[in-house]
């Protein structure tokens, strides 16, 4: 999300005015085409096990426009779209197509239609070649049974020169790099002859060259006739591109209006819709002593193709009751510095680890936990909790091993450990025997985070903390961070989330593909200075050279 | 509805109670208008026969609550009835007794000096009860290291004179009871290793450790598919018949070997940590990982548990059937991944519990009672085996209910609520034929 409070407004980049993209190569002329309607989905509502995800949403396409959808993280554009492409075939409303009302039992549904989908998260396999996953399931055959490769890879070959890229059918995967694997993920949407593309958030893993080429394919494809609906967390970037928006914000539509009828500052209001939440804690607490210190942090890891350096020299140094935010793209080695400092890293680590000063080797999660240090993963669901388990058990897992003795558990101290993390952290549930995975996504983080709090850590490593949470419990969780400092522990914070990232730091250590790119102070933070060090290739971005 | 999950949860239960009613219904009568099935002689006959599929598949669950399989259950109890009747019916070194005494030794000092380092830090954490939750307590080497090492010492000494002074002669029934269940320790211990450290897939290395062990077993009896005959009183200690005998005239022998294990690790489930970590580490072993668990050494300890069961479970065969084979086991590591599943424990890991392997290997075993006094073809036998499996198992994983739930809104068209399980085609309204696809061909 590339927005930031109004209170924040003194910090105004001194780039990117609202009329910034009247030069942008491509998009004159083309600002008074309207083409007819191909999609109307009117009053969408959709809720997840009683959240609602959306409600009452109006929504419609044109042929050949770029329409983008924006709206903070839980606003609910996945919903919006996996609905629109059939992923959720359950919700109220109603979706017209050319007229007709359709309603599709599923993706491959969705396809026949001509609507495609392109995840955020790449839906390609990693082994096979780029011509076989372009048909994956829809293979030609030769005389029904035996697979036409010679046919599969000149089709391909046809389909990557429409796009005008230079990738070899024959190559697998793997081999390929993000960008180019998501422009196989647009050939293969053309295959399938594809009326609507979805594109969910396409550059977020992109570096600026390839965000460039992405663009003029996108632009091209809608001069073709193709309707596209597109998100992106860069504003700038949906400013350039789009024909039209839509921003919702809790579910709700907000907005539609042309481009040219809005301004930067009017998206980011109408996302935001309120201020942002103010920093609790004041002034950034200094003076506590140096609980962390990491110095010249290395990683290497094994991939299918040889050794690859995944850190290259990370350091810094983390105080008492002080938050450090780290920001950077996916994949540029956020997770990895907080799993190496939390051992459990694959592959070999290098550099120097210090706890309050004194030098230590975290081989496994238990050396970290002995140590104090504790991790709470990105992936709550997968790797941070056991959702078929209680509340409780969930809770006391780290801890029953030292509130033991002889091995026999103390299930008195285990409730009472429960207890009193469910009232600390006010997580909303019936009692600590109900399951975890009945609670919603805001809870079920307090959980993980309070299963660690229980273990008296000095250091908290929180990795993307509110992923797929709502609003509301952003906040609470935003409010227990401070609190947490407050209290003198070490926080880490990886988030994906600019204005989170801005507002929880006292100090943004920013990654780039590996390296350390900077290391900046509350003050200097900025929106468009951390984007400038997260971008790989050079220190721009493609509508720097733009405008 | 709250009466359905009662009923829901003791289904298991009601299952046993089930057969039960059947066996007595349909069972014969003796010539003196005796129930048979429900004769005492033959429920004991039921215990006693299933108890040796019963101590492995204990061992079993256990492996699977962790997500694991140990398919060398059978050779590995195979083996351990060659060790077994070669310890009781030949004296000097044999290729048995070169194995069992070092095993047995080394055995008994790492037991030893795990058991006295547990017992001190269990004290030390007694005293030093404010020290927090996170803090481990570490040991000074006194007693982290040197007197557990100290004690192991001794008692490996004793073991060694024990077992070494039984060599000259035969060896009795305590000997046995010591020395076989060591050896088979040892080789579950090594699928622990293989697993844990060498990182192999558990149904790998037990399937590597299964092949490997029924010919360690051959070798070791000396010849191929060797029976080694136990003739007690003749060949071998008189004593041994105690293992086949009945405790105090009212359980078998083997039964009470079986039901202690039951009891035993039934209550390390409930009541300890290791317990508590099988569980999590077969629910989620990755977040398991994360918790500061160390997987690693509960995973070795549950394989080294199976194998040791394995090992009992051949010296009570041995007892049982008066004779030691490799292949005594053939078959049986699936007669027990059986039981444990028709006790309601995943095969996933992560949940179950040995109440319900109890009840699978008396399930299993009435039933094959019950078609035996039926004078059932055991041929058919097999085939309603296979049919408990299936039928028990689609009960227990409610994969009926989910295909009742299904039928059921299949039925009824405007049904369904997002909770549902299910998600049901809707109909495609649009005519599919407008948005015509392009031949492959022209897909350029």
């Amino acid at each position: 999300m590339e927005t930031r409070s109004g209170a924040a407004g003194g910090r105004e980049a001194p780039r990117a005015p609202p009329d910034h993209r009247a030069a942008s190569v491509g998009r004159i002329g083309r600002g008074t085409e309207s083409g007819r309607v191909v999609l109307v989905a009117e009053r969408i509502s959709k809720s997840f096990a009683g959240v609602t995800a959306l409600r009452d949403v109006d929504f419609d396409l044109r042929r050949g426009e770029v329409h983008a959808l924006m709206g903070e993280n839980g606003a609910g554009k996945s919903t919006l779209m996996k609905i629109l492409a059939g992923v959720h075939t359950r919700y109220e409303g109603v979706i017209q197509m050319e007229g007709h009302p359709v309603s599709f039992g599923g993706v491959r549904d969705a396809e026949g239609a001509g609507v495609a989908i392109i995840h955020q998260e790449l839906n390609l396999v990693p082994e096979l070649s780029v011509a076989d996953n372009i048909f994956l399931g829809r293979e030609p055959l030769i005389a029904g049974t035996l697979i036409d490769g010679r046919r599969i890879v000149r089709a391909a070959e046809r389909l990557l020169r429409r796009l005008g890229v230079n990738i070899d059918p024959r190559s697998r995967i793997a081999e390929l790099r993000i960008g180019e694997q998501q422009l196989v993920e647009i050939a293969k949407a053309l295959s399938l002859d594809t009326r609507i593309l979805i594109m969910d958030e396409p550059t977020s893993a992109l570096s600026s060259s390839e965000c460039e080429t992405l663009f003029k394919i996108v632009r091209q494809l809608a001069d073709d006739g193709v309707a596209i609906i597109y998100t992106s967390h860069r504003i700038e970037e949906v400013l350039d591109l789009a024909d039209r928006v839509t921003v919702l914000r809790d579910g709700r539509r907000v907005v539609t209006a042309p481009i040219g009828e809005l301004s930067r500052a009017a998206i980011i209001s109408a996302m935001v819709g309120r201020e942002m939440a103010a920093n609790h804690r004041g002034t950034a607490a200094k003076s506590g002593s140096v609980v962390l210190t990491v110095n010249n942090l290395t990683l290497d890891t094994l991939t299918g193709r040889g050794w690859r350096r995944a850190l290259h020299g990370v350091s810094f140094q983390l105080r008492q009751g002080e938050i450090l935010g780290i920001g950077g793209l996916l994949g540029s080695g956020r997770t990895e510095i907080l799993e190496s400092i939390f051992g459990v890293a694959r592959g070999w680590r290098g550099g120097a680890i210090a706890i309050e000063g004194r030098v230590v080797d975290i081989e496994s999660s238990a050396d970290a936990y002995r140590l104090g240090v504790a991790l709470v993963t990105e992936d709550r669901k997968e790797r941070g909790l056991h959702l078929a388990e209680s509340i409780c058990n969930n809770v006391a897992l780290p801890s029953i091993g030292a509130m033991s003795r002889f091995g026999l558990r103390a299930f008195a101290r285990e409730t009472a450990l429960a207890d009193d993390v469910v009232r600390r952290l006010s997580v909303r549930c019936a009692g600590i025997d109900q399951l975890v995975s009945t609670l919603s996504g805001g809870n079920q983080q307090k959980i993980v985070i309070g299963k660690w709090l229980a273990t008296e850590p000095r250091i908290l490593l929180l990795d993307e903390p509110t992923r797929g949470i709502d609003v509301g419990a952003k906040q609470e969780i935003y409010e227990l961070i401070f609190k947490l400092a407050g209290q003198g522990l070490g926080i880490v914070v990886v988030t994906s989330e600019m204005p989170e990232l801005l507002l929880l730091s006292d100090r943004v250590l920013v990654m780039c593909e590996g390296h350390q790119t900077g290391l900046l102070q509350r003050g200097n933070a900025t929106q468009e200075t951390v984007m400038r060090l997260a971008a790989p290739g050079m220190a721009t971005h493609p509508w720097d050279t733009a405008s | 509805m709250k009466a359905l999950r009662a009923l829901s949860r003791t289904k298991l239960y009601w299952g046993l109670l089930i057969i039960c009613l059947i066996g007595a219904l349909a069972s014969p009568h003796s010539s003196s208008g005796n129930n048979i099935f429900l004769s005492y002689g033959n429920l004991t006959d039921v215990l006693r026969q299933v108890s040796i599929t019963g101590l492995v598949a204990t061992g079993m669950t256990m492996v699977i609550l962790l997500g694991g399989i140990d398919l060398s259950v059978g050779s590995v109890m195979g083996f351990s009835t060659i060790i077994c009747a070669m310890l009781l019916t030949k004296s000097g070194w044999t290729a048995a007794s070169i194995m069992g005494v070092p095993a047995a030794t080394a055995v008994g000092f790492f037991a030893v000096a795990f058991l006295a380092r547990f017992v001190f830090s269990g004290l030390a954490r007694g005293r030093d009860d404010s020290a927090g939750r996170r803090r481990e307590i570490a040991l000074e080497p006194w007693r982290g290291i040197w007197i557990p090492a100290l004690l192991g010492l001794v008692a490996a000494t004793a073991i060694a004179w024990f077992t070494v002074s039984q060599v000259p002669t035969k060896f009795g029934v305590l000997g046995v009871l010591l020395v076989t269940p060591c050896v088979a320790l040892l080789l579950g211990s090594l699928n622990g290793v293989l697993i844990v450290a060498g990182r192999l897939q558990p149904f790998i290395a037990t399937l590597a450790m299964m092949v490997s062990a029924l010919g360690i077993g051959r070798l070791t009896a000396g010849q191929d598919n060797a029976v080694v005959a136990v003739y007690t009183g003749t060949n071998a200690t008189e004593a041994f018949e105690v293992l086949r005998s009945m405790l105090w005239g009212v359980v078998p022998m083997p039964s009470v070997f079986f039901l202690a294990a039951i009891v035993l690790f039934g209550a390390i489930l409930r009541f300890t940590t290791f317990g508590r970590y099988a569980y999590a580490i077969g629910g989620n072993v990755e977040a398991a990982k994360l918790s500061g668990i160390k997987v690693a050494q509960v995973q070795f300890t549950a394989y080294l548990l199976s194998g040791l069961l394995a090992g009992i479970a051949g010296v009570l065969f041995v007892a049982q059937y008066r004779q030691g084979k490799p292949d005594a086991g053939a078959g049986l590591e699936l007669d027990a991944i059986a039981a444990v599943v028709i006790g309601g424990t995943s095969l996933m890991g992560g949940r179950g519990s040995l109440a319900g392997t109890f009840v699978g290997v008396l399930i299993f075993g009435l039933l094959s009672d019950i078609l035996q006094l039926q004078n059932i073809d055991s041929n058919v036998q097999l085939v309603m085996k296979g049919l408990i499996i299936v039928c028990t198992v689609l009960v227990q994983e409610q994969n009926l209910g989910q295909l009742v739930a299904r039928w059921r809104f299949r039925s009824s068209p405007q049904a369904g609520s997002e909770t549902g399980s299910v998600e049901p085609n809707r109909p495609l309204s649009a005519p599919k034929a407008q948005f015509a696809r392009e031949d492959l061909n022209e897909a350029s």
